[in-house]
């Protein structure tokens, strides 16, 4: 991790930490707000081949406008210059080989920073400037801005930072993964990052406030939608949940080797691991899929992401060993380390990540290349008897993301039993699922088998007839293939595994309908609202200038209900699913912001035909990297 | 001796031969023969429709998207047996079921294994040919897993169908053995001579089968042990008791042991004899060739013989004979609960003897075999206590 995202991230957490520690906010709440970060960069005029940003003041402007009206986010970043049309992040065309000035600027809003003094603020967070290759530049906001901007704390940050272009490319993908992971235990934080390099501008809403979420402890929750960890397959969408079900383990106390020089700890070091499979499966279809991959998440005290190393080396020592954690043999599964260092992607990234190399014994199972995924997730938290500083969490944080693998190692069994334990519950269930299932499919075979020797040996025409008549079938071949389907078909219900969520989601629904009839008619008027406003913004995210694209963005986001009924749409209709989760994110951004009237907008019958028509423009929609 | 003269005098059966003009005239009161009910001989092409019709049940089941089912009757439950005299333990007529279901995780593996049973008796059936429980178990004893599953299952199908075992061309192993003044012709014609020598003949496998069975036998004999029918062999006792049958089953009687015993009586109308060892098994042993068994209930009309009387070893002679009791053996806990079991059972009220004996036995907690009688001498058995038992009409 280069300068830009060492930066950003040191920021993110003395924010999150100050915000915990010195703000009077109850323990077990979870932390609200809105954090905008802004990359420019641009080539340096000081320097040759350096890139140099200048933070304008109407660029400044521009973007508390975001925050206060709500409606229009980010598609007021319609900067003057900057028309071009492809305006992806990182293509930073005819600049190759440079090293750009990158301005980064924080801004915030919402309850974030009420109640900080600003010196007390800049003096603590000098002090971890030395660490990161960055000059911290501040600006006096009082009075500087236009009365609609009330909603908006003033404060922004702004750094300058020196790289060169493909690093800034890598950094804004560390950013991007770095603020998923974090949303991903802090629902209620939105992040809107936008990068502007050479007039070039891409934004990037993150925000999960109105998805599903299990409530963990200490002012975080996990989000359990299952979409941000593993892409579905569509034509299983119906045989998944939509959601993962995490199971918790038992918390242990984590030891600390001698030898591991730091700051005394007033408290414990306490790891809780949680497990879950992804895709969950709802139905237990002919072919039950296999584990093919596990996916590790770690994180430190406060739902802080832990950044172990540098992203050319994501796997260190202790987990290189894939049975340091987790014995997989008693699965009969070999697990190798996953090197795919591909950050480019809309899902959250593990830090850690294993796919199974093959599959010892049972060779007569079929493997499938796409199978689930066991995610596996490491929460450490520091508790104290007593109130807990916030140089203290920022020592715990620092002696984790230095000492990690030794602090593993020292406390390995107890590790090692809590996430077994785990493990062997959430497989477990997965291994009995596949047992029954196999356990139904032989006998079955059996007894095709033995009707058809019936049928086939039989000298009597009328029963033949008859039997083939029945099924309706041409042939025997025919029978027996209509023989077996339906055998199947008939005993498959018995194995529906209804996950608790699908209930509640109907049920959900069911009150959402009722809500939406009566809600209706004011919710028509903001729809209107929409759609004005929208005439003068601009793209909030590809600037592709095509018209018909914003007019279709407008019933689009329009018929981005809340999440419930959103799932249910997405399970009853397949082809939605390709919408990816930063285009519902950015939607679910827009439909907050909005009046709560607009929750009614559209009936379900037009948000299916919608999300079909919009359905093969998911990739069109998509940002694609740069060179 | 150069030459023993076979058998005793005339007038040593004359006890036997009042007894079995008694049972002649039970039988004539009772208006001949019970009919046949239960299972019967059903022809190749009666099974073949049996099970087709099955198949077709349950492709129209599946056609209207009902899971099928075989619905089986509950054959180990004491609620579905009834108990006549004439016939010993039947099933009810309107007994109950269990269901074998095809989408039950539990049931599915069974309803299977049925079909495929069902497909093996088909072709046996269709191509007239014949094949042991063994030989289907060992079709694909994985998939089987015990012998005692196929065993259930071949019980189940023929209780189901209403054909006997042999109808669906299955056939047993014999283990028991005969010998004595008996000779018949087998289905395929071999001639068969069980007359006494060193050697007994084993029971044949297809007693539907056999034929022109001809006897001069004043009874039959059956014997609990194999132990014991050797000694009896050895001891020349067919010869000593001449003209006689003895046949063992070599402890619980198997299918075609029973089927014999039935025939012999059906075509002969001689007495039939049991001797057992003075303890509930041999009882129970003695109960089933008489009155049936729970499990094969459903063809008791071709397996008892109700009219089977107790010979011996009577709990009653143990006393009589000063039998020292060192030779006697303590009833186990597992003796106790058998003996318990028998008393219960609808059969014993009508044979007060019997119930008497038992209780005999209940009261001296104490159990005997027959090899207790060598405690007077090696040959005791066969040369005093079964001539005199026969002579004297010691039997209940």
């Amino acid at each position: 991790m280069e300068g830009t995202a060492v930066t950003v991230f040191e920021i993110l957490r003395f924010l999150i930490i100050h915000w915990k520690c010195d703000i009077e906010v109850s323990k077990g709440a979870l932390l609200e707000g809105q954090l905008v970060i802004s990359i420019e960069g641009l080539n340096s005029k000081h320097q040759t081949n350096a890139l140099h940003c200048v933070t304008t003041r109407d660029s400044l402007a521009l973007l508390p406008r975001l925050e206060c009206s709500g409606a229009i986010s980010a598609h007021c970043l319609h900067l003057p210059g900057s028309s071009d049309s492809h305006a992806l992040p990182f293509r930073v065309a005819g600049i190759t080989g440079a090293h750009h000035h990158a301005w980064l600027i924080v801004a915030s809003a919402g309850s974030l920073f009420g109640g900080m003094v600003l010196k007390k603020f800049l003096k603590e967070i000098q002090s971890l400037l030395p660490r990161i290759s960055a000059k911290l530049t501040w600006t006096s906001e009082e009075g500087s801005y236009s009365q609609d901007m009330t909603r908006v704390t003033p404060f922004q940050m702004i750094f300058e930072v020196d790289e060169k272009p493909r690093t800034l490319m890598t950094d804004c993908l560390v950013i991007k993964h770095l603020l998923r992971k974090i949303i991903m235990v802090h629902p209620k934080i939105r992040f809107n990052f936008s990068v502007k390099v050479n007039g070039i501008l891409s934004t990037e809403f993150f925000g999960v406030e109105n998805e599903p979420t299990l409530n963990l402890w200490n002012g975080i929750a996990l989000v359990v939608d299952s979409q941000h960890y593993a892409r579905p397959k569509f034509d299983t969408i119906e045989s998944y949940c939509s959601r993962i079900h995490p199971v918790l383990g038992h918390p242990v106390m984590l030891f600390i080797p001698d030898d591991v020089t730091g700051m005394d700890l007033l408290g414990e070091l306490i790891l809780t691991p949680a497990v879950a499979l992804c895709p969950s499966p709802k139905v237990f279809s002919n072919q039950l899929d296999s584990i093919s991959s596990v996916s590790i998440f770690l994180y430190g005290p406060l739902g802080l992401p832990l950044i172990l190393s540098t992203w050319e080396q994501p796997v260190t020592t202790f987990f290189k060993d894939t049975s340091s954690l987790i014995d997989w043999k008693k699965y009969h599964l070999c697990m190798v380390p996953n090197l795919d260092l591909n950050l480019d992607r809309d899902l959250v990234l593990p830090d850690v990540s294993y796919q199974v190399e093959s599959r010892e014994g049972d060779q007569s199972q079929n493997m499938d290349l796409q199978g689930q995924t066991l995610l596996l997730f490491l929460f450490v938290d520091f508790h104290s008897a007593f109130p807990v500083q916030q140089m203290e969490i920022w020592g715990v944080y620092t002696l984790l993301t230095t000492h990690l693998t030794a602090i593993l190692v020292e406390s390995h069994s107890v590790v090692q039993d809590s996430i077994q334990f785990i493990v062997d519950q959430v497989l477990e269930q997965h291994h009995q699922a596949a047992k029954a299932q196999q356990k139904l499919q032989a006998p079955l075979s059996v007894a095709v088998n033995s009707i058809m020797s019936i049928l086939t040996g039989s000298t009597r025409s009328s029963f033949r007839k008859m039997c083939l008549q029945t099924l309706q079938a041409a042939d025997t071949q025919e029978f027996g293939t209509k023989l077996h389907k339906l055998f199947c078909e008939i005993t498959q219900h018995q194995f529906l595994h209804r996950c608790s969520c699908e209930v509640k989601q109907q049920l959900t629904l069911e009150k959402k309908d009722s809500a939406q009839s009566t809600e209706d008619a004011p919710g028509n008027s903001s729809l209107e609202l929409l759609t004005d406003t929208r005439g003068q913004a601009g793209n909030k995210r590809l600037k592709r200038g095509s018209s018909s694209v914003e007019e279709m963005r407008t019933p689009l986001h329009s018929a981005r209900a809340p999440s419930p009924s959103e799932a249910a749409l997405g399970g009853s209709d397949p082809t939605a699913a390709p919408l990816t989760p930063s285009g519902r994110e950015a939607c679910e951004t827009h439909s907050r912001a909005l009046e709560p009237g607009r929750a009614s907008l559209g009936s379900r019958l037009e948000d299916a035909l919608w999300l079909q028509e919009v359905a093969n423009l998911s990739e069109w929609l998509s940002p694609s990297p740069g060179p | 001796m150069a030459f023993a003269p076979m058998g005793p005098e005339a007038s040593f059966f004359e006890v036997l031969d009042r007894h079995r003009e008694s049972l002649l005239t039970a039988l004539r009161r009772g208006g001949g023969e019970p009919p046949s009910g239960g299972s019967h001989l059903a022809s190749s092409s009666e099974v073949l429709a049996s099970i087709e019709n099955i198949i077709q049940d349950i492709i129209t089941s599946l056609a209207r998207n009902e899971a099928p089912a075989f619905m089986i009757d509950n054959r180990s439950s004491w609620e579905n047996i009834k108990f006549e005299d004439s016939v010993g333990l039947q099933m009810v007529s309107h007994c109950t079921t269990r269901k074998i279901k095809s989408d039950s995780p539990k049931s599915v593996q069974k309803f299977a294994l049925i079909l495929k049973i069902l497909s093996m008796i088909y072709k046996l059936v269709q191509s007239n040919t014949y094949a042991t429980k063994r030989d289907i178990y060992y079709t694909d004893s994985q998939l089987f897993g015990n012998q005692t599953v196929v065993d259930n299952i071949i019980n189940d199908i023929s209780c189901m169908l209403r054909v006997s075992r042999r109808s669906l061309h299955i056939l047993s192993t014999s283990k028991g053995l005969i010998a004595g003044n008996l000779r018949y012709i087998e289905e395929d014609g071999t001639k068969v001579n069980c007359t006494c020598g060193a050697t007994a003949v084993a029971v044949p496998s297809n007693i539907q089968g056999i034929w022109n069975l001809v006897s001069d036998a004043k009874f039959v004999l059956i014997v609990e042990k194999d132990a014991t029918f050797q000694r009896l062999l050895d001891d020349n006792f067919c010869n000593k008791m001449s003209p006689c049958i003895m046949i063992t089953g070599k402890g619980v009687p198997d299918l075609n042991t029973r089927l014999l015993v039935k025939k012999l009586w059906d075509t002969f109308h001689i007495p039939v004899f049991t001797l057992v060892d003075a303890d509930p098994h041999g009882i129970e042993i003695m109960c089933i060739y008489k009155y049936g068994s729970m499990s094969m209930s459903f063809e008791a009309h071709h397996l008892t013989v109700p009219a089977i009387r107790w010979l011996g070893l009577l709990p009653s002679d143990l006393k009589r004979l000063n039998v020292p009791k060192d030779s006697l053996i303590p009833l186990t806990k597992r003796d106790q609960m058998k003996l318990d079991s028998i008393l219960r059972r609808p059969y014993v009220t009508c044979q007060p003897f019997w119930r008497k004996e038992m209780e005999i036995m209940a009261d001296s907690k104490m159990k005997a075999e027959i090899q207790a009688l060598t405690f007077l001498s090696s040959d005791y058995l066969s040369r005093v206590y079964l001539p005199n038992k026969l002579k004297f009409g010691g039997w209940i």
